[in-house]
């Protein structure tokens, strides 16, 4: 059992313990992608019984930063960029919570690419939503990381002469071990995804589609789609990392013309979290560090023989 | 002025120099004498020039001179780089085998002292062991009892075996012995020894030390010269006591990384210098605002840009009290010496967790660099007291609910201090932000409540400023006419300068301030004085533009920023000259 009395309570949850009391309406456009996020997560979480104050969820800047305000749990809300590292330092100074991060395409794979290479290759226990809508909602529609070459904007007038990044191509490559896309008009499947990256052990990346209706008129509302587990043409093994690596690709430069595809594409099971390998090499305590702290009768450790060693 | 003998080892970087200056100190050191060291250094791995300097005395010695008085030098560029320090007396130990010293000629009337390491070290047991074969001809040189090196080396490489320690020591009385047989000399000094138990370390140890003696239990950083030092003291120590300590991918990630782990409750620090800070600074209002207790320590060295990564400079402070956009609360201590590192990492923990905001524990590359000795009582861990704040659990968390039962995390309060609630605490469930935000932690931008909100966290400012004690440390004569002002790491080289001082019948008020922010008022004292004189190492007088902000009276500054940090008789001469005073070289 643990110190805090809100982990593992054991109990049924329901959706609507995660709308917070007070919170205004969201303040997403109608019509926003961004929705179907939170009401996956919500669905997903009472799924998984899992209590409102055992979850941390982070989240980054953009209009995907506001998840956290629309659902009640303990929340974080970042800088542009860094919530991955908040959110997988809080989950190992306390593994026992269930941590969640959340950003836009800006967030995750321009201004936080680099957090998100490491939280992958580290393969921390969390899960990270990326919110794609390849455009710049809150700052009012300019490119993004995943814009599509040619896409025009107030930024890019003439058109990006960019090619896009490719979000699940960098996410195999750096070493997520669970690897999925998703779209706002699929909540069936973004909940299943959401449940099975949640339980993943290791780190879940889920590019959500997450189409908006103002900034990025001329993108497309991400249908029709296609779930790759439930079509024929994909037929692979999404633990094989050379077969993912190649439906990935696929997927990426489909999205482009107008093809959406959806679904898992990796999941390497049995590999050991940053956690667990620091815990077999010696360098992580068993008991979650946090815990230690919280309990009141707790005897600090008095360093005398620190000072032996200077002697 | 202690009577004092200063010695050092010199060669080029990867010369095992560093270690071989670390095994004389911690012999010194446990012979009852106390040792103060520093060291030339370059940003390299190998070649360069690199010294380690031990001054060591019965008495107590808190800085370095411009005197040299035996040198192990086993390149020429060592003798070169230190001629201004070499006296007639001194004496230089060298291998004239050595290809690069064959024609290696004693300057001026010093005394040179030729002895093949390299051959001796082979008979005794391999060519590695040369500058063992040095220490023990000091050893002969100084009069110092070989058997303290005996306990040195037995320390040093104990681990690899009892073999290895018997060649060590067999190869330093080889050395002691050839310089016996083959030179007729007494050996100009005699190292008293004392029964008294020192402990020797540095300031990064120290830093490292008061952390964990602190119940630091999460440390995540981005190596970096001079502040690497205290990740490294931290890893493989702070597991025992159930910690961690992470390698973050940059310093954006290490510093975001410290925030996360503080929020989930742990006592948690990362360690830097100005390059690091700078990225650092994004988050520093973010961990203000959201009321999250952060320590960040920031070994300062020569800027701006990459400057001189291995020199001394106390350039930040500017960066430090007002790095970052808007408006931030926060603390900033600067301990005046390496036992002070270790009380003010213990005070900064509780200092941040008592006021949740962010607190700088800023030491610099001098202190980082020093090993020297203290009383371990001087280290007293019994008096180390922990204090985690308002922190509640289940009991005491209904008190900060509102009335649906919603926790307040910046809760207005009188003294601007509001509860905290870990995640996983039942009925503490909250948004904290960035953005401004209400009392339950959700982003406003309502007029009131942000004037509330601002007032909250500066009034935690005003709070501490009234609770804690934020006085400074005083040396030298407190009815002197002549106040000498100094922040962190100067304090040793001006207590000695003092003394120096004090021969030319010039008495000083030594004023000592190890508190940037909140500070000290010291108008009294600045205006109690006919001359009130700043020193600090950089080169517009960061700290004396804050002193006459304070006091609104001018000041003298006595600026070093070459990269080089103060010596005590350099000191008393710039001194002199603030005053109009003869100085030495006038003289």
């Amino acid at each position: 059992m643990s110190a805090f009395n809100a982990i593992d309570a054991d109990r049924e949850v329901d959706r609507e313990e995660y709308t917070p009391g007070i919170e205004p309406q969201a303040t997403w456009c109608p019509g926003c992608g961004d929705f179907s996020v939170l009401k996956a997560l919500k669905g997903a979480m009472s799924e998984l019984g899992k209590d409102p104050e055992e979850i941390l969820l982070v989240t980054g800047i953009g209009c995907s930063g506001k998840l956290n305000s629309y659902f009640d749990s303990y929340g974080f809300h970042t800088l542009h960029g860094r919530a991955l590292p908040v959110a997988r330092a809080a989950k190992l100074a306390n593994p026992e919570l269930e941590v969640v991060a959340a950003g836009g395409d800006g967030d995750g794979y321009g201004i936080g690419g680099n957090h998100f290479t490491h939280t992958a290759r580290e393969n921390h226990d969390i899960t990270y939503i990326v919110f794609n809508n390849e455009i710049f909602g809150l700052t009012k529609g300019q490119t993004s990381p995943t814009s599509p070459k040619g896409h025009k904007s107030k930024t890019q007038p003439h058109g990006s002469a960019k090619d896009p990044v490719r979000p699940l191509s960098m996410s195999l490559t750096a070493g997520s071990s669970y690897v999925a896309r998703t779209a706002a008009v699929n909540p069936n499947q973004a909940q299943e995804i959401l449940v099975e990256a949640i339980q993943h052990d290791g780190f879940s990346h889920i590019d959500f589609l997450t189409q908006c209706p103002t900034w990025n008129k001329d993108a497309k509302q991400y249908v029709p789609y296609i779930d790759i587990q439930q079509n024929e043409d994909y037929e692979f093994d999404i633990s094989n990392r050379q077969e993912a690596a190649e439906v990935i690709y696929d997927t990426e430069l489909a999205l482009h013309d107008g093809e959406v595809l959806t679904g898992r594409y990796y999941q390497q099971e049995g590999r050991l979290s940053y956690t667990q390998e620091k815990q077999e090499i010696g360098e992580m305590p068993e008991e979650p560090l946090a815990e230690r702290y919280h309990d009141d009768d707790y005897e600090w450790e008095r360093c005398y023989d620190m000072l032996d060693a200077h002697r | 002025m202690p009577e004092d003998l200063n010695w050092a080892v010199g060669g080029e970087a990867g010369d095992g120099i560093d270690s071989t200056g670390k095994i004389f100190a911690q012999a010194l050191s446990r012979a009852g004498r106390h040792v103060f060291t520093s060291k030339d250094f370059a940003s390299r791995i190998r070649g360069g020039y690199t010294a380690y300097k031990v001054r060591t005395s019965v008495d107590r010695v808190e800085s370095v001179v411009d005197r040299l008085d035996i040198l192990i030098a086993l390149t020429q560029r060592t003798v070169d780089e230190n001629l201004d320090e070499l006296h007639d007396d001194s004496i230089i130990i060298y291998d004239g085998e050595r290809s690069m010293m064959s024609d290696f000629e004693t300057p001026g009337e010093t005394i040179g002292l030729d002895v093949p390491l390299k051959r001796l070290a082979e008979d005794a047991g391999g060519a590695i062991m040369r500058n063992i074969v040095a220490l023990g001809a000091a050893c002969a040189v100084s009069g110092f009892n070989i058997e303290y090196l005996d306990e040195s080396l037995e320390k040093r490489f104990g681990g690899k075996g009892e073999a290895i320690v018997d060649n060590n020591k067999a190869a330093a009385r080889a050395g002691a012995e050839y310089v016996e047989e083959e030179y007729d000399f007494s050996a100009p000094y005699d190292l008293e020894t004392t029964d008294n138990d020192y402990v020797l370390l540095n300031g990064g140890e120290a830093i490292g030390m008061g952390a964990l003696a602190a119940g630091c239990r999460f440390y995540a950083g981005y190596p970096i010269t001079p502040a690497t030092d205290v990740m490294e003291y931290l890893k493989g120590r702070i597991e025992d006591y159930g910690g961690i300590v992470v390698q973050a991918e940059d310093e954006l990630s290490a510093v975001n990384m410290t925030l996360g782990g503080a929020r989930a409750g742990a006592r948690a620090m990362t360690a830097t210098s100005g390059p690091g800070i700078d990225l650092m600074t994004e988050t520093f209002g973010l961990v203000a605002t959201s009321e999250t207790p952060l320590v960040i320590c920031n070994v300062m060295r020569s800027g701006p840009s990459t400057g001189m990564p291995t020199k001394q400079e106390q350039g930040d402070l500017n960066q430090m009290l007002y790095g970052g956009h808007g408006e931030i609360p926060r603390f900033v201590l600067a301990p005046t010496n390496i036992a002070e590192c270790f009380h003010k990492a213990v005070e900064a923990f509780n200092l941040a967790e008592k006021y949740q905001l962010p607190v700088y524990l800023t030491s610099d590359l001098s202190l980082a660099v020093t090993e020297q000795t203290f009383e371990p009582e001087e280290f007293d861990m019994e008096a180390v007291e922990i204090d985690r704040g308002k922190v509640v659990d289940e009991e005491t968390i209904g008190e900060w609910q509102n009335e649906k039962g919603q926790f307040k995390p910046h809760a207005i309060t009188d003294d601007g201090i509001s509860p905290r609630s870990f995640p996983g605490t039942d009925g503490g469930a909250h948004m904290s932000t960035g953005l401004e935000h209400d009392e339950l932690g959700r982003r406003t931008e309502d007029t009131d409540m942000r004037i509330e909100q601002v007032d909250k966290r500066d009034r935690k400012v005003d709070t501490a400023r009234e609770r804690e004690d934020w006085g400074y440390r005083e040396f030298g004569d407190a009815e002197a006419d002549t106040l000498i002002l100094s922040w962190g790491s100067n304090e040793g080289a001006m207590r000695e300068a003092i003394g120096m001082l004090a021969e030319d019948d010039i008495d000083v008020r030594l004023i000592s301030v190890p508190y940037i922010f909140p500070r000290p008022d010291l108008t009294d004292e600045v205006e109690a004085a006919e001359e009130t004189i700043v020193i600090e190492c950089n080169s517009t007088g960061q700290f004396a533009d804050l002193i006459e902000h304070d006091t609104l009276s001018r000041v003298q500054r006595i600026n070093k920023y070459s990269g080089v940090r103060f010596k005590a008789d350099e000191l008393a001469e710039e001194v002199k000259a603030a005053l109009g005073e003869p100085t030495e070289v006038e003289a």
